[in-house]
């Protein structure tokens, strides 16, 4: 069907580019994207956490398995993820390698691995002479490699976060150029992106995303460096403010995700579950347990939890009375356990704003202080710039990431900036669609890899082959 | 543009929809009938070049004595040392090109293709593209997304396409006509299965010990008697099996069967895999399987006279045939198969073998207990079954049914004339009764597999306000979904499991759902007296006292019978959840092509691709639909324009 196309997907034709075959990664601590330069979503999107399932038979003791679909209750299995949960970064490379393949080789093949006639050694004719010189053995040896290597003819755009260490930026490009035969690379920060998805090269970018909350300035296309401030506060701080909630309240309700039920009953509110258990007969890794809790809490987060939209916090006097008569929303649990859910929806998201109403936390560290609320992050980022950039920074604040998915999260960024900037002119740009704000940084890169004139930016396998990995550390900026 | 001024017509338009098992595929669209041509996806390598070849050919050492001639199919070659013979049945050493849902090799037999799976990759659609523009001469291709195809067969504007296939199974999501979310377990997902040949193997795990070929596990699965039996939460496997006691007494007229009563039970509770050996000793015991009596009919050498004879034979034979199974199969006290610990299973089998017609075969069609090795037909084709003197005498089961045989014997060279060797097939019938095993073969993980797929993937579309629909508009195509009760056990699964019921907690609060901005709107509310679009950020509306609540007066009301008012809130009631789901229906299916309705829509994207032929081909377009039109599907002079790389923009796929 001839979809409508949204701003977000140009068509990659009309820049002339049309021999773009770009492919696109973006990688977060929740969630991995891939798919071609060009489209408007990526068509592969996995989680970043993979399955571990002891084998005796593999070298390791244990065999890897990618995708949502393997991600079930099973004896012998391990959830892992391969980026860090505090920088969002890539932590275990020799898995981030093989979901990486996964996702671009199989899953997106841009080419199909069929050896050209040409290439498979049958038709090389026999000269009888038997001498070939070295140096054309080398020469067609080597083309011969490049040939066989799986990307030899898609040019790749990878994200990053802005505080991404060289050493990783190096390992990016080395495994592009050497394990896949890339023939053209480009690292871009996830602020820039987003950005560009937005439409904007300059934008103060606030990123609210699974396991990081970041704000970024980004001036012309580039970041600027002293700018970035990141905090913990994300989606899955808000989680374990929900468990803090769950655990506190009275009776003590139990998350108990759906792989331990067999099949529900409907009870009253507030009434005990009565469902009927699944029996397993086997020892269950308590990572699983981790993962499915975090799913049922992103259903929850989805549908039920708000943010107070201000103006002023939450804890103000009588904010709380007028939720209180407000219809409530109500949650059931997979056990069929269910209830309404009315002023604690609105608290468990306000330790964003204001740090002295976060809920008791499990740790010293998932305490969050005054500095890692979204209010002093953006301030923070916006007192590290020069101040004439400050007022063009927020008329241009771009919102994005899942957890800013969150109903009233917008409302109320606005209200506690214009408390702060007040007289000043602040905008906000916040896709609507869930997908491009959930993409956001990935849509820019698709936007950036499919422009005619990005062909002069990306670095050649040629230049790399020239200057080694460190070429990144000078071209990506 | 060829597209827009000459429209074809629609007689014109050749629609092919290749699965990994079978293409079906028709010329002209002008009727929306059943496939009418059903071919295997596969092809053969030909031996001596690197051509494929539609058939299985084989080559076969010439017998030098002068009294052996050609096979009619073969080519003779080198002086007839080889002869290459055709055999349209076989499929050794055949190459499925599509693995999984997947294309893995990329030669195809198929001038166009019209329904592409969603396992194929960008590089694959446009190899596929440049193939058809280059080998054929079709002026345009459309290439149809196969979840788009099946919505276009059922016309409805959101659904949650399943699709189960033969080795893969995909669920797509469509909102609004666009793809929203899809998963899929094929190709991709490497150990994880769930299309039905999983089912196949299962079955053929649990019945090999009793002389099951995987050939017969398929038909038996294809036969009414496999059956996935209802959901029952609290039950072991979540299924009942038939208690013992119910179909020992169904079956008490026999006298045979009378002793089972007594025999230590195999009732529904008892392990799974007690059962299982129970029924393996007791079947050993009295050896109530493999009992089959096979005979052959006919004689090479009288065949071409007796054809016609035979014909009229067979039609007799069948009818008989068919009366005695009916009867038998209503005799034991008309118990649907859900219902009966045991049932018989007709099989039917193709049996190829070279034959040197100077033989002794003369035996014609003894009625029962034929003794194996009468004639090399009858041990050839009896081979896979262990017993075959144990028929009437042994075996408890009824004994009309028993003795049942060659139907069909198709020489494969009709024109062989005192030829020695010849190719024949037969189809030969046996009947075998087969206990729990067509219950058991469909496991919970199975089940849960697939429901857990359907939730992932319904739950998986971002915006929150789009799932209602795609739940309440699943539709099952593929006919791997054609397994009695699969889809009324995979849904009774997915309620028991995921759906979210009406709570109480609403019932005396308002109802009212949330007028900050909430995913949850789904167009019809309950009505507002507050909408608060005019309030202030932040200050919300309060309920006002002349502002009755609307459930609350149905509460208060229903009990008086006041029509309309109670009903109709209690089902929209819980929208204050925005959670999802809050029920889970099927699709209603069309009911106004009567072929269809009586043959099932399991293959409704081939409808659809009919439909979309129609659409994309014939039909003019208004001037707002022109470039829909124009990018639906790939003309030749853009292909020429533009290369394969259009197919990306021109074609229905998301």
């Amino acid at each position: 069907m001839a979809q409508p196309l949204t701003t977000a997907s140009v068509p990659t034709d009309i820049y002339g580019g049309d021999e773009v075959s770009a492919l696109v990664l973006d990688a977060g601590y929740c969630s991995t994207r891939a798919g071609f330069a060009g489209e408007d979503v990526p068509k592969s999107v996995l989680p970043s956490f993979y399955g571990s399932i002891k084998d005796t038979n593999a070298a390791s003791g244990s065999r890897n398995v990618f995708g949502e679909d393997y991600l079930f209750a099973r004896p012998d299995f391990e959830i892992k993820n391969y980026m860090s949960r505090t920088e969002s970064v890539v932590e275990d490379w020799d898995t981030a390698v093989q979901v990486w393949e996964s996702m671009l080789l199989d899953r997106l093949q841009p080419e199909r691995r069929q050896t050209q006639p040409s290439k498979n050694g049958l038709n090389d004719g026999a000269d009888g002479e038997g001498d070939v010189s070295m140096e054309d053995a080398a020469i067609s040896a080597e083309n011969a490699e490049n040939a066989e290597k799986p990307l030899a003819e898609s040019p790749l755009l990878m994200t990053e976060a802005p505080w991404n260490q060289g050493k990783a930026r190096e390992k990016a490009i080395e495994i592009a150029m050497e394990n896949w035969g890339c023939p053209a690379f480009w690292l871009s920060r996830t602020p820039v992106c987003a950005a560009f998805a937005a439409g904007k090269a300059s934008a103060l970018v606030v990123d609210v995303g699974g396991a990081n909350t970041s704000v970024t300035a980004v001036h012309d296309g580039m970041i600027l460096k002293r700018s970035i401030q990141k905090s913990h506060v994300g989606g899955i701080w808000l989680s374990n403010q929900i468990r803090s909630m769950f655990d506190s309240s009275d009776p003590k309700i139990e998350v108990r995700p759906s792989y331990m039920i067999e099949s529900k009953v409907p009870v009253d509110a507030g009434a005990p579950s009565q469902a009927v258990l699944r029996k397993l007969n086997y020892e269950l890794h308590p990572s699983y347990r981790a993962y499915e809790d975090e799913r049922l809490l992103t259903e929850y987060k989805e549908s039920v939890v708000e943010v107070w939209r201000g103006p002023g916090r939450y804890s103000n006097p009588g904010n709380e009375d007028l939720v209180k008569t407000q219809p409530g929303r109500i949650f059931e649990m997979p056990d069929g356990s269910n209830q309404m859910w009315r002023e604690q929806r609105f608290r468990v998201s306000e330790g964003m704003w204001d740090e002295t109403a976060q809920l008791p936390t499990a740790s010293e560290e998932e305490r969050i202080t005054k500095a890692q609320t979204v209010p002093e992050l953006i301030r923070a980022c916006l007192n590290a710039v020069d101040v004439d950039l400050r007022p063009n920074l927020l008329g241009n604040i771009v919102v994005t990431g899942g957890t800013s998915l969150l109903n009233g999260f917008n409302d109320r960024l606005n209200n506690e900036l214009m408390a702060m900037y007040p007289g000043m002119r602040v905008k906000l740009h916040a896709a609507g669609l869930t997908t491009e704000r959930r993409f956001g940084a990935w849509i820019g890169g698709s936007i950036l890899a499919s422009l005619g004139t990005f062909h002069q930016m990306w670095i050649s396998k040629k230049e790399y082959d020239e200057n080694g990995a460190g070429i990144v550390e000078k071209r990506c900026k | 543009m060829s597209g827009q001024q000459g429209k074809w017509k629609e007689e014109q338009v050749l629609v092919i929809c290749p699965g990994s098992q079978t293409t079906l595929a028709q010329l002209g669209c002008n009727e929306l009938t059943l496939p009418s041509h059903r071919l295997p996806t596969r092809m053969f390598k030909d031996p001596d070049t690197d051509d494929y070849l539609p058939y299985h050919t084989y080559k076969r050492k010439k017998a030098t004595a002068a009294a052996n001639g050609g096979g009619d199919a073969a080519k003779p070659e080198d002086d007839d040392e080889f002869e290459y013979v055709e055999d349209r049945d076989s499929s050794e050493g055949a190459i499925y090109p599509i693995q999984r849902g997947r294309i893995v090799n990329i030669y195809h037999n198929t001038p166009i293709v019209l329904m592409a799976s969603p396992q194929w990759t960008r590089g694959d659609n446009e190899i596929i593209a440049r193939f058809i523009f280059e080998k054929t001469k079709t002026p345009a291709l459309c290439l149809m997304h196969s979840a788009y195809a099946a919505q276009y067969g059922l016309k409805w504007l959101n659904m949650t396409v399943v699709d189960i296939g033969y080795e893969k199974m995909d669920v797509s999501c469509i909102w609004d006509s666009n793809l929203v979310a899809h998963k899929s377990l094929d190709y991709f997902t490497p150990g994880l299965e769930a299309g039905s040949n999983v089912l196949t193997k299962k079955l053929h795990g649990l019945l090999k010990d009793k002389g099951f070929t995987l050939d017969m596990c398929e038909q038996l699965k294809k036969s009414p008697l496999a059956e996935v039996l209802p959901y029952v939460a609290t039950a072991k496997n979540c299924m009942e099996l038939p208690d013992e006691d119910v179909a020992a007494e169904a079956s008490a007229q026999f006298a045979v069967e009378a002793p089972r009563i007594n025999e230590p039970t195999i009732a529904a509770s008892s392990n799974a895999v007690d059962a299982e050996n129970g029924i393996d000793d007791k079947v050993a015991d009295e050896g109530v399987l493999d009992v089959a009596n096979i005979v052959t009919s006919g004689n090479t050498r009288e065949f071409l006279a007796k054809k016609e004879k035979e014909k009229a034979e067979r039609a007799k034979a069948k009818h008989r045939k068919a009366q005695e199974a009916e009867a038998a199969a209503n005799r034991p006290a008309r118990l649907p198969n859900a219902k009966r610990k045991t049932n018989l299973f007709h099989y039917e089998e193709t049996v190829h073998e070279d034959v040197q017609v100077p033989l002794s075969n003369g035996a014609p069609k003894p009625e029962s207990a034929a003794p194996p090795a009468t004639n090399g037909d009858g041990a050839a084709a009896a081979e896979p079954m262990p017993k075959v003197e144990g028929d009437a005498a042994a075996a408890p089961a009824p004994p009309a049914p028993t003795a049942e045989t060659v139907t069909d014997v198709l020489p494969f060279a009709p024109e062989a004339t005192s030829s020695v060797t010849e190719r024949r097939t037969k189809r030969i019938r046996k009947d075998i009764e087969v206990g729990l095993e067509r219950f058991l073969f469909v496991e919970r993980e199975y089940i849960d597999q697939v429901a857990r797929l359907i939730y992932n993937t319904i739950q998986s579309i971002p915006e929150l306000s789009k799932r209602p629909d795609c739940w309440n508009n699943i539709v099952f195509v593929g006919n791997g979904s054609r397994l009695r009760g699969l889809k009324e056990n995979v849904l009774q699964t997915l309620i028991s499991h995921y759906l979210i019921s009406p709570s109480t907690a609403t019932m005396f609060t308002s109802e009212l759902p949330s007028n900050m901005a909430t995913p949850t709107g789904t167009g019809s509310q309950t009505p507002t007296g507050s909408t608060s679009g005019s309030l202030p950020l932040g200050q919300m509306p309060l309920p006002t006292t002349s502002s009755v609540n609307p459930l609350l007066q149905a509460a208060t009301t229903a009990s008086l019978g006041v029509p309309g008012t109670a009903t109709a809130d209690a089902h929209a009631s819980h929208q204050s959840h925005a959670q999802t789901p809050t029920s889970i229906k099927l699709a209603q299916l069309p009911n106004y092509l009567q072929d269809w309705s009586k043959a099932g829509y399991e293959e409704a994207h081939f409808l659809g691709a009919l439909v979309a032929g129609r659409l994309v081909y014939c039909v003019h377009p208004g001037n707002d639909m022109q470039d829909a039109q124009r990018l639906s599907s790939l003309s030749r002079v853009d292909y020429n324009e533009h290369g394969p790389k259009a197919i990306r923009k021109h074609c229905l796929m998301p």
